[in-house]
């Protein structure tokens, strides 16, 4: 909310600087976002007397006027023609330059001497209207500058109130919280006016249907009013608070909603049909023109003032356009009420409508201002838009809302602050934010609650207030016991943090994925009602399709080699289930370069074998024991030859492989992107977490190669199962260490190269031994798979 | 014959002087101590001096092959340092070119901090609890004293999946399910992702918070500052200044702000700071009671605080990253400074 410096003013004193203020006001929790000072940079403009007027003599819509500044008298020739002798203006003297760019000097119009010119609100920049020179109020300080005179500096905090203090949105509560703070006495302005003869009684009456709804309903009358502009001040104060300005009555309305926190609103009374008001609710379907001129759809809870035939504005939120207080408008009725919170909100969602006044309604008013606000309206109008007031106001309160007592303990509040408090201090906090309290037993009070403090109906809240108004930093910091808890991360979170170090460690750089989306490959996805973009509006049921957009943004900026991983979850929906299943994915991508570009690294590009290998580091990482690859060519985003299941224990986990070139043609990408995706809930399943060592031989290894040509279709696991299967106890490993084509080898073929390791751990072995084992083994393969060695 | 030895002596280590490759120490060595060496030629002449000579001129002749031999290792040793200078010399690198990187990894800046918080509050005995980010309204908003059309809604702009499900706007709806399922004394933090349907240099639809919960039968508000002021001590140093200030939220009663010394001016005021010195860093407070009644806990016994950080928040101010989009557009440019 924004609160003027000088509107505070005039409710509590204030000794302290804005800044200053602005701190202990943050303090006692109403948070200053901002204070920014208004400056109006006039300098040489100040108050002057129009002591003659008289026409000039060779123009004739121009004036020839005297204007006094008290010592002196300048003569000044004006075109406007709202001004009589004796108005105070504004006068801009020689040496002045105007916000609008005009510099001041003396000069001579169609003859006549101009020693300044008398200026308007808008001239100024301190206003909107321009239809005549400003007319400042009688009795000003002649000759003072103009700045000053009118108060025009001003400082404007804005504040962030919570949803709790809707008595804080308005001045008159601020001032009240800084005469709390500060120790001064807040004052509430004298409300005095003279009423006439005619009682209200007999000119209007109020009905209301829905006491739930409108607990309380209040309305005053005032006739022959004049329309037209409120006085400067006000205007500008309403500025201030972010108000626009429109006329002198409906001005009133919102400068006594800014200054008590309480809504009003005011009707053109001749425009009600039968002269009455009734509360009730609309019926469904029922369609109503606000004061926007929207058409707003009508529902049967949406509360409205009637007249005695039609609705004349939606209740509490905004009134109608066939009722509007406008230009021709002579008698008025203010309505200052109480309406239900709760129900105010919801017709405000479902309208999508919400108004200063609904915004303060849904937080609860001062139900017990009602009629203090209305009087101060009824005061304001009659000031400043003349008319007559009817005797007494119209105040049905079929509901009354009854003070609440609360009681409080101070042990208590002790004990939940950890402070050790006495009961005096205590009651002094409350009974500076005016509160009436009184002593029930040695521990308790009892506490009275005043009607604008609606938020306060706990015991809890009483505490709170104390702990407030002592300060949060003299409650004394201390340490509390802390248990010893056994573990604090579950295994999961373990094999997390594990899978991310290993997958830093080979050079994947972890990425934050928004868990929003729009693909949707699988059919049970869970999506958002009310998404703030399209491409977000549904949540990921796979990470690969972000991967692929963190790719394509730094390919954009030229970022080409990369690797790059998440851990994170997905969504799918399960039937007859509120919430969807929530899996946790680990995902990778590699592109690019193996090493980067460097000056002492081959520029290969990395292929399927790296993301392979890495997976196979990741699995023997976080003991993974049990992993196969299964070729498969059934991946719809995968090419088909280079692509892989991935199983653990003979349980599916993810798959790896290269992305299809037409997937990659939707993100505008090119590159041989590699991916895989595990379901990292099942990993943490089939980890192996009590692993033992194998021993270690004491006894030399010997090593014997064996290359074979087969044909392309046979794969190394083939071969490699094969040895496996025919070799005795003896052979401890086998490796490839060459896989060749090209001169030497059919076309058609290749050669696949394999070192076996001879090992046992029980004695040396002798070469000879080792001959006769491996020329056996090979033998045998050659006859198994059908391969030929190559020499 | 001694002074023929002293001759030989002095010649051979005049040659030593001026030999300057291993090769003509080699040579030296054979001329003067060699099967045929000048010296060995001395000694084998012993045979023909007198008896009572032999032992005085042979011990004589010993101790200049001795010291010969000593003579020339020394200057072998002496040649071959030389040579290895020499070599070191002609071998040297340019050892300014850049070492061969096998480029490295790095974890995302959200979960470094996210694990920096989680490491000090384990350390303070914490344990770490999860919850679904697709959430019910009740645990999001109803069972934390946020009824259906209550104004605080207004500080969440909510993600709705159905009128009843919708992505969870904070950490917190995690006090509620560790409450139903455990009973006092409890001591969580639950890290995790939130979401609100906002989008500027300051919000992005998904961003991560630390949810903090105590619970027990005499947990206090000083309590609650305690804890914190540890924490923010551990994360930006003890000699950060902590400030308490009211606030509001629906499910903590008091409420607090906690603001801490700007880390950009040290508490001068800055841009950061929005001049004011304090920056804006958890939110806080002691339980409601509405809070525990709803969990079934009697708030009569039991107390407790609550607390959350936002994660972004706390990386931005540690990093000095002034844009809170930079974490989730995961330019490598950025990833790879951490
Ligand atoms: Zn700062």
């Amino acid at each position: 909310m924004k609160v003027s410096f000088n509107w505070l003013r005039e409710y509590v004193d204030i000794d302290l600087a804005p800044d200053e203020l602005g701190e202990d006001l943050t303090m006692a929790g109403f948070e200053v976002e901002s204070i920014s000072k208004v400056d109006t940079n006039l300098n040489n403009v100040v108050v002057g007397k129009i002591v003659s007027l008289k026409p000039h003599p060779n123009a004739d819509k121009l004036s020839l006027c005297q204007v006094s500044t008290g010592g002196h008298l300048y003569s000044v020739v004006c075109g406007a023609a709202n001004m009589i002798s004796g108005d105070y203006v504004a006068l801009a003297l020689e040496g002045a330059l105007l916000p609008n760019g005009v510099k001041i000097k003396n000069t001579k119009i169609r003859g006549e001497l101009s020693q300044g010119m008398m200026c308007s609100e808008e001239e100024l920049k301190i206003g909107r209207d321009s239809q005549g020179i400003l007319i400042l109020q009688d009795g000003l300080e002649l000759g003072k500058d103009i700045a000053s005179a009118l108060n025009l500096e001003d400082y404007i905090f804005e504040i962030n109130i919570t949803p709790n203090r809707p008595d804080c949105l308005s001045i008159i509560g601020i001032a009240r919280e800084i005469a709390s703070i500060t120790g001064k006495i807040l004052k509430i302005p004298k409300i005095e006016f003279r009423e006439g003869n005619e009682k209200i009684d007999k000119l209007t009456s109020v009905e209301i249907h829905d006491p739930e709804l409108c607990p309380r309903y209040s309305a005053s009358l005032i006739t022959d009013v004049t329309i037209g502009l409120s006085p400067f001040w006000m205007r500008r104060r309403l500025e201030s608070a972010g108000i626009r300005p429109i006329s002198n009555v409906v001005d009133v309305t919102n400068y006594v909603l800014m200054e008590f926190g309480q809504p009003l609103h005011a009707f053109d009374f001749d425009l009600l049909s039968e002269r009455r008001i009734v509360v009730q609710r609309a019926d469904d379907g029922d369609i109503f023109t606000s004061l926007d001129g929207m058409e707003r759809p009508l529902f049967s809870d949406t509360l409205m003032i009637c007249d005695g035939e039609k609705p004349v504005a939606i209740g509490g939120i905004m009134g109608g356009l066939n009722s509007e207080v406008s230009e021709d408008t002579s008698n008025v009725l203010i309505e200052s009420a109480y309406f239900n919170p709760t129900n105010i909100r919801k017709t405000s969602k479902k309208l999508g409508l919400q108004t200063e006044a609904s915004y303060r309604f849904e937080r609860g008013v001062d139900y017990g201002g009602v009629i203090r606000t209305l009087n101060r309206a009824t005061q304001l109008v009659l000031d400043f838009c003349g008319g007559k007031a009817a005797k007494g106001v119209v105040d049905q309160y079929p509901s009354p809302i009854f003070p609440k007592e609360i009681s409080l303990s101070i042990n208590k509040t002790n004990k939940i602050l950890g402070t050790s408090l006495k009961k005096g201090k205590v009651k002094r906090h409350l009974k500076g934010i005016e509160l009436d309290v009184k002593d029930l037993d040695r521990d308790k009070v009892i506490v009275k609650i005043p009607s604008f403090r609606m938020d306060l109906h706990r015991e809890i809240d009483l505490i709170e207030e104390v702990a407030r108004l002592d300060g949060y930093n003299n409650i004394p910091t201390t340490t509390p016991v802390v248990r010893v808890n056994t573990a604090g991360k579950n295994p999961a979170q373990v094999l997390q943090d594990s899978a991310k170090d290993i997958l830093a460690s080979m050079g994947y750089l972890s990425v934050a994925l928004l868990n929003l989306n729009v693909e949707h490959p699988y059919k049970r996805f869970v999506s958002i009602k009310n998404p703030l973009r399209e491409d977000q509006s549904i949540m990921r049921t796979t990470l690969i399709p972000g991967l692929l957009n963190t790719m394509k943004t730094n390919v954009y900026n030229k970022n080409l080699n990369l690797k790059l991983f998440e851990l994170g979850t997905v969504f799918y929906s399960v039937e007859h289930e509120k919430l969807p299943k929530e899996k946790k994915m680990l995902s990778a991508l590699a592109t690019g370069l193996r090493y980067g570009e460097s000056w002492s690294f081959p520029g290969e590009g990395i292929d399927f074998y790296d993301i392979k290998g890495s997976l196979e580091n990741l699995f023997e990482g976080l003991n993974i024991m049990n992993f196969s690859f299964l070729p498969t060519p059934d991946i719809p985003y995968l090419h088909p030859g280079k692509s892989s299941i991935i199983m653990v224990d003979n349980t599916e986990i993810g798959t790896v492989g290269e992305v299809r070139s037409a997937v990659l043609e939707g993100y505008e990408l090119s590159n041989n992107i590699y991916i895989f995706e595990l379901d990292f809930d099942l990993m943490v399943k089939h980890t192996f977490s009590d692993k033992k060592i194998k021993p270690l031989s004491k006894y030399p290894p010997i090593y014997r190669d064996i290359a074979l040509i087969v044909d392309e279709s046979v794969q190394f696991k083939d071969i490699y199962n094969a040895i496996n299967k025919l070799s005795n106890k003896l052979v401890d490993n086998i490796q490839v260490f060459d896989v060749y084509r090209g001169i030497s080898v059919a076309h058609g073929k290749k050669s696949l190269a394999y070192r076996i390791k001879y090992q046992s751990y029980e004695r040396t072995l002798t070469d000879k031994e080792v001959n006769n084992i491996h020329e056996k083994l090979v033998s045998n393969l050659v006859e198994k798979v059908g391969a030929r060695i190559r020499e | 014959m001694k002074e023929e030895l002293e001759r030989l002596f002095a010649e051979a280590l005049a040659k030593l002087k001026s030999a300057v490759e291993e090769r003509q120490v080699a040579e030296i060595k054979t001329e003067f101590l060699g099967k045929k060496g000048k010296i060995t030629a001395l000694l084998r002449g012993l045979v023909n001096i007198s008896q009572e000579q032999r032992p005085v001129m042979g011990r004589l002749t010993n101790e200049v092959k001795v010291s010969l031999e000593e003579k020339i290792k020394e200057s072998l040793a002496g040649i071959r340092e030389r040579k290895r200078k020499e070599d070191l010399l002609h071998e040297s690198l340019d050892i300014t070119l850049p070492g061969r990187r096998v480029p490295i990894g790095r974890k995302h800046p959200i979960t470094e901090v996210c694990n920096e918080i989680i490491g000090i509050f384990l350390g303070l005995g914490f344990q770490i609890s999860e919850g679904p980010e697709v959430e019910l309204d009740y645990y999001n908003f109803e069972a934390l004293n946020i009824p259906k059309d209550h104004p605080a809604r207004d500080m969440h702009d909510t993600f709705y999946i159905s009128d009843e499900v919708l992505l969870r706007t904070h950490t917190s709806p995690v006090q509620i399910r560790v409450m139903e399922k455990q009973s006092p004394p409890i001591q969580i933090i639950a890290p995790g992702k939130a979401f609100r349907c906002d989008s500027d240099v300051s919000h992005t639809p998904m961003f991560h918070q630390v949810e903090g919960l105590m619970v027990g039968n005499n947990i206090t508000f000083g309590d609650l500052k305690g804890i914190l002021t540890i924490f923010v001590h551990q994360m930006f140093g003890d000699k950060t200044r902590l400030r308490f200030r009211p606030s509001f939220f629906p499910f903590t009663e008091p409420s607090a702000e906690v603001d801490m010394q700007c880390v950009i001016c040290r508490g001068k005021g800055c841009r950061v700071c929005s001049f004011s010195g304090w920056l804006e860093i958890l939110g806080s407070g002691m339980v409601d009671p509405e809070v525990f009644k709803i969990v079934g806990y009697n708030p009569n016994e039991i107390t407790g605080f609550a607390f959350g950080l936002g994660i972004e928040r706390v990386a931005m101010l540690k990093y000095g990253i002034n844009d809170i989009r930079m974490f989730f557009e995961n330019d490598m440019r950025f990833l790879g400074q951490f």
